[in-house]
């Protein structure tokens, strides 16, 4: 294929990590735009015309009430059935980072593609704080995610990545009977573990006191993935605090734009 | 009607949890439990659309529960609710009015507080003491009732005329008082004008001269003429930007514009400025310190044609923590408040606003009692073509965009002018507003937009002053005409002059050729940042304001900008000298007597590193994004677990492209207020240090001065003038150049008892430079075992005055007791940052920390905390060298430009150091422990972990 897949950046006030997003979906071969989503509202931009959407990190209109509120009501007061036709395509991907996946969870698209009726929330860490440090994942060898899963793993010589978390609602919280059923459609994703790579409730391996460890999920295509860690700060080697200390060190957040830019270009020659 | 949502946790109450514990620990006793839940008003809509509201927005059923025109918490002993007073912009409402509208429900207005139940035994003692923990009177106030409506109403106040051509001295000088900061002759000087013109001023005209000959913005000071002891020298400003023009290789634009900027790479240039809000952090540290960083960050994208903020550091002066009430002067905040809120402001603001904080420090010295010094910088990238301060054209349009104009915000530049009194809390508290991160935000991604589509011919921003500044400086060379009633308000009722004068952090004026203005408001529209278009550059050379068909101001250019007088100021060696300071120490030194056992040496290591100078700011650091933007490549800890510190940040502004930018400070206000000129020259010392030992290259690094001072009387005058010729003699030595600067020269406290207190005089030196690729820097962790250590430069081991060895040895005593201070030396200092830069280059130094507070030891055991291991130390090498030396001198010396240095063997370290002073000091160790001999004998052995723990503690209590 020679055109490169299209990924829709979206921006609204406060987003803030929009920038490395789109160099990180440059990076790995694909074509990024970040579009506004005043764009969007007024049609100068159209979600169909893209192959990926990506809600990047940051404070969407301040994380005003709750964080990724205002944004997940915007969205679903506006484009509630572009995003349900977009999500229902075969050959897109969607993924939500950090506010991102907040605005995912509360939009409802998450886990169950309940568009407008929220089924889970990432609410404050237990730590009652923001915390910005490194923490170790395990990816779920069986989730159901599309293009971050087994196969993933083998990219890595390690039991687990290691990607960066900074934010103050990260706690995955839903009822028993929701968490049960994540857990039983392999929604699950990542987890936090600890130094011998087992999932961790204990502060801080685990940041924000999130239950089953749960660092992000996919809904029951697989093709939509919301996750609390940053990938997109962990596309250089540099970027790890200790890249000084070890000669091999290969960025660990690249695989999961790579892996997304090759989705696409599976799909496309079907 | 209002509408009363009340929203709570289900679960866990962790606000609620977070004060019980608080109050437990701060020994009120008698509450159980604390419930909060948060209280939304909503005025102007229906019964069902509250009820859509609450279900839709404002609460989540999954965690919490809500409420309906009810009490929430019930069967509390009392429930206290704090919100912001009417007037004060509350950040959250206009988005709570945005998703209204998305949902289809037109809110007239709203507002949202907190309310906290208190459970179990309360008496009204408890209940004043946790009120006075959860609110601050200046901004926020306890609702007891229901508001009958948030609709701020009011008419527009009269224009009133000022009869000051009668006015004699005593009333020129009550008109001043509290409000215009300005000194008789100054006051004279505006008279005689007035009299000239054969008219009285307008009190926007006033205010306006008042504003614009502030010290915060006409620097008075530092353009003074100055008698120094009796001989005349030239004014503090020409003197820097006369030697600092002398090597001007990299400067792009120096002294000029909001902030000073360098060359980069590519056609980029890179910018940086500190900026101090002390007086606001003084009486609502929140607040001060969130517009405190608001205010620099927008100084970075009003530069040249707009520019993008890409780091924030942030630097602290307090007392200690634990500082008795007893103590406190009146009116003032108790630290340990004003450190967790400072704190709190600078994360809100910074973490919303996407820009990474990843440098930043804080001192403790109990003088900072009566005023804190809050120091943020910001520094950022701009393409070179954009770089250069913009001149508005005769016809351009003057556009202001961003926040609205409200009255909070009003006489901060003339209020910071003036000293802190306890009056100051109630007087001033106008001045102090709340920051509104996303506004900015949306407003900075819309001119980094317009500066793209070259859309802007100028920039300035709304700080000190508001519009009256921004358009005043701007318009200085072509006049202009200005319709106030064009602006945007928060509410009606605001008179012209309050309009004029009223600033905000997230409020920028341009200037748009006319012909773009169009394709300028549609980028606005899309970020959804609101415009105001206030009128044009006419090319009258005058300062003409109306409101509607109403005269406001008129005033010359040339007078306003040019008739302030110039200052004639006297500066006088303090009383005691140095000489008969140094006398005392001799005294005193003789009554320290050397740790004898393992036992005394550990305690006085663990004391030194708990103090609150040295030990681990790693609880803060966690709470600010420093690594948002994806371009950290140093980040602010690094090593085998994390903690280790560093000491500069290295970014990567360009993705894709290996370029660093280095950024780093010094500071040390101990050793200013002891001996102002080698004070200065550590603190610059340090900064060029920090920024050398990750692999910074001096050469291509630019200084920024901030001077943070007390009242220039004629001792601090004096002490001012040495901090300046000490700035001069280091980049005279360097041969680089400082490119910006500030001063806040109101570092005094006056209390109605007669207290005075000089505050610690500040000088914070920051450097910034570029590197031509990212990869060959260095962290401070060890990186293995058996590696050798070894000290690079020069350290004046007999000096210890100031240090934190001796604080914390004598118990923080008066600090004149000891004027021998270190000092560096600056011929040798060029070749030894070179040197390392080169053994960085060559991938020959392992890690590398530079030498600061708490000395040599200090810095290792840092180096092996990075690490996750230890240190074999020992002492006779340099004993060898140097045979009276007083090994816990050599120990804890904090001569700065010394570095401790890890390389592969002594083989190595010969090779790369051959041409400056170095010795060796020990080797690595896989086992974790640190210890120090003198020829045979252990001096003493502890282990890493240990002293880990009792660095780490001191922060990690106050912060989590």
């Amino acid at each position: 294929m020679k055109t490169k897949p299209k990924v829709l950046v979206l921006k609204a006030d406060g987003t803030n990590c929009d920038e490395e997003l789109a160099f990180a979906f440059k990076l790995a071969g694909g074509a990024p735009k970040i579009v506004h989503i005043n764009d969007l509202r007024t049609k100068k931009e159209k979600l169909k015309e893209y192959n990926i959407l990506a809600i990047p990190g940051g404070f969407s209109y301040g994380d005003d009430i709750v964080s990724g509120k205002i944004l997940a009501v915007e969205l679903t007061s506006f484009f509630s059935e572009e995003l349900k036709k977009f999500i229902e395509r075969k050959n897109t991907l969607t993924i939500g980072i950090c506010n991102g996946f907040q605005v995912l969870v509360r939009t409802g698209i998450l886990p169950f593609d309940t568009i407008g009726k929220m089924q889970a929330t990432l609410t404050n860490n237990d730590s009652g704080h923001f915390e910005c440090r490194w923490i170790n994942l395990k990816i779920e060898p069986n989730s159901k995610c599309a293009f971050f899963n087994n196969e993933t793993m083998k990219q890595f010589n390690n039991d687990y990545i290691s990607l960066q978390v900074a934010h103050g609602e990260g706690k995955f919280f839903a009822d028993n009977i929701t968490i049960n059923a994540i857990e039983k459609s392999n929604l699950v994703v990542l987890r936090y573990v600890d130094a011998e790579g087992k999932p961790t409730q204990n502060y801080p391996d685990n940041p924000n006191g999130s239950l089953n460890a749960i660092a992000g999920i996919t809904d029951n295509s697989g093709r939509v993935l919301g996750l609390m860690p940053h990938p997109e700060r962990f596309i250089f080697r540099e970027q790890h605090p200790n890249w000084r200390r070890s000669q091999n060190l290969k960025p660990q957040g690249l695989p999961i734009f790579e892996n997304m830019i090759k989705y696409i270009r599976s799909k496309k020659y079907e | 009607m209002i509408y009363e949502i009340r929203v709570g946790e289900k679960y866990k109450d962790l606000k609620g949890d977070a004060l019980l514990h608080e109050t437990n620990s701060s020994g009120l006793n008698g509450i159980k439990k604390i419930l909060t839940s948060r209280v939304y008003r909503l005025e102007g809509i229906t019964k069902n659309e509250a009820q859509i509201l609450k279900d839709n927005l404002l609460c989540e059923n999954i965690t919490q529960v809500s409420s309906l025109n009810r009490p929430l918490i019930t069967n509390a002993s009392h429930v206290i609710e704090i919100g912001y007073m009417p007037g004060v912009m509350n950040p959250e409402v206009a988005s709570i009015i945005k998703a209204a509208y998305d949902l289809g429900i037109n809110l007239i207005a709203a507002d949202s507080s907190i309310a906290y139940g208190l459970f179990g035994k309360v008496d009204k003692k408890i209940i004043n003491e946790i009120t006075q923990k959860l609110y601050n009177k200046t901004v926020e106030r306890i609702i007891t009732q229901k508001p009958k409506t948030f609709v701020i109403k009011g008419k527009t106040g009269k224009t009133s005329v000022i009869n000051l051509r009668e006015m004699n001295d005593d009333e020129l000088n009550e008109l001043s008082k509290d409000k215009l900061f300005l000194n008789l002759l100054e006051m004279k000087t505006i008279q005689e004008y007035f009299k000239k013109i054969k008219r009285d001023p307008t009190d926007c005209e006033i205010e306006t001269i008042a504003q614009t000959w502030s010290e915060h913005s006409g620097h008075k000071t530092f353009k003074a003429k100055l008698l120094v002891d009796g001989k005349d020298k030239k004014p503090l400003i020409e003197r820097l930007k006369q030697e600092a023009l002398k090597h001007k290789n990299n400067i792009v634009s120096a002294f000029i514009d909001n902030s000073g900027v360098m060359d980069f790479y590519d056609g980029w240039a890179i910018s940086g400025k500190g900026e101090t809000h002390n007086s606001p952090s003084a009486i609502e540290p929140y607040g001060g310190a969130m517009t405190g960083s608001g205010g620099v960050f927008r100084d970075i994208v009003g530069t040249g044609q707009g520019g993008k903020t890409i780091i924030s550091t942030d630097i602290f002066c307090l007392a200690k923590p634990n500082l008795p009430f007893l103590k406190l002067p009146p009116g003032c905040l108790h630290p340990r408040y004003v450190l967790k809120q400072v704190i709190k402001g600078v994360k809100d603001y910074g973490n919303r606003m996407g820009i990474p904080t990843n440098n930043g420090s804080i001192h403790f010295h109990d003088d900072f009692r009566a005023k804190p010094t809050v120091l943020v910088g910001a520094y950022g990238i701009t393409p070179k073509k954009y770089a250069q301060k913009g001149k508005p054209k005769k016809e351009d349009i003057i556009v202001s965009i961003g926040g609205r104009i409200g009255r909070d915000g009003i006489h901060g530049a003339t209020f910071s002018s003036g000293e802190m009194t306890e009056r100051t809390i109630t007087v001033n508290s106008q001045a102090v507003q709340i920051g509104n991160a996303i506004e900015e935000k949306r407003t900075f991604d819309a001119i980094l937009e317009a500066r793209d589509k070259n859309l802007i011919r100028a920039i300035q921003d709304c700080g000190g002053g508001g519009l009256s500044s921004a358009i005043g400086e701007m318009g200085q060379d072509t006049g202009v005409r200005v319709h106030l009633k064009n602006a945007l308000l928060k509410y009606q009722g605001l008179s012209p002059w309050e309009i004029w004068l009223s600033e905000s952090q997230e409020r920028m004026v341009l200037a748009i050729p006319k012909s773009k203005l169009s394709k300028f408001k549609k980028v606005c529209k899309k970020y959804n940042v609101e415009i105001s278009v206030l009128g044009n550059f006419d090319g009258s050379k005058k300062l003409q304001v109306y409101y509607g068909k109403e005269k406001v101001c008129v005033l010359d250019m040339k007078f306003l900008h040019h008739g302030l007088p110039q200052r004639e100021m006297t500066a006088t060696r303090p009383s005691i000298t140095l000489s008969e300071a140094k006398d005392l120490d001799s005294s005193a030194s003789l009554r320290m007597t050397l740790p004898k056992t393992q036992k005394e040496w550990i305690q006085i290591l663990n004391k030194v590193l708990s103090h609150g100078n040295i030990c681990s700011k790693e609880p803060i650091v966690r709470l600010y994004d420093h690594t948002v933007q994806g371009t950290s490549d140093l980040q602010p800890f690094s090593g085998e677990l994390g903690d280790g510190p560093n000491d500069a940040a290295v970014i990567r502004p360009l993705l894709d492209k290996p370029y660093g930018m280095v950024v780093a400070h010094g500071i040390n206000p101990i050793l200013n207020r002891i001996d102002p000129y080698w004070g200065s020259i550590w603190a610059a010392t340090e900064a060029i240090s920090n920024y050398a030992a990750v692999g910074g290259d001096y050469k291509n690094a630019s200084l920024i001065n901030n001077y943070v001072w007390p009242f220039p009387d004629e001792e601090s005058l004096w002490s001012l003038d040495k901090s300046v010729d000490a700035v001069c003699d280091f980049m005279k030595a360097l041969k680089i150049p400082v490119i910006s600067g500030k001063d806040s020269l109101s570092s005094t406290y006056r209390g109605h008892d007669g207290t005075f207190i000089k505050i610690p005089e500040v000088l914070c030196i920051s450097v910034f430079g570029k590197i031509p690729d990212v990869t060959k820097t260095v962290s401070s962790d060890f990186k293995k075992s058996g590696s050798t250590i070894l000290i690079v430069g020069k350290p004046d081991l007999e000096n210890m005055g100031g240090s934190v060895y001796l604080d914390a040895v004598l118990n923080n005593r008066s600090m004149k007791q000891w004027s021998n201070i270190p000092n560096v030396d600056l011929k040798l200092l060029p070749k030894t940052l070179n040197t390392i830069y080169k053994g960085i280059q060559a991938g020959k130094i392992l890690s590398c920390h530079d030498i600061s507070e708490g000395g040599m030891i200090t810095t290792i055991f840092e180096m092996c905390v990075g690490g996750d291991c230890g240190a074999n130390i020992s002492l006779d090498v340099i004993l060898s060298k140097a045979k009276n030396l007083r090994s816990d001198y050599f120990l804890f010396n904090e001569t700065a430009g010394c570095f401790i240095v890890e390389v592969e063997n002594e083989k190595v370290a010969k090779k790369i150091f051959k041409n400056i002073p170095y010795f060796i000091v020990g080797k690595t160790e896989k086992e974790k422990n640190i210890t120090v001999k003198q020829k045979d004998k252990t001096l003493f052995k502890e282990r890493v972990e240990e002293l880990r723990k009792v660095w780490q503690e001191p922060m990690t209590q106050i912060f989590s």
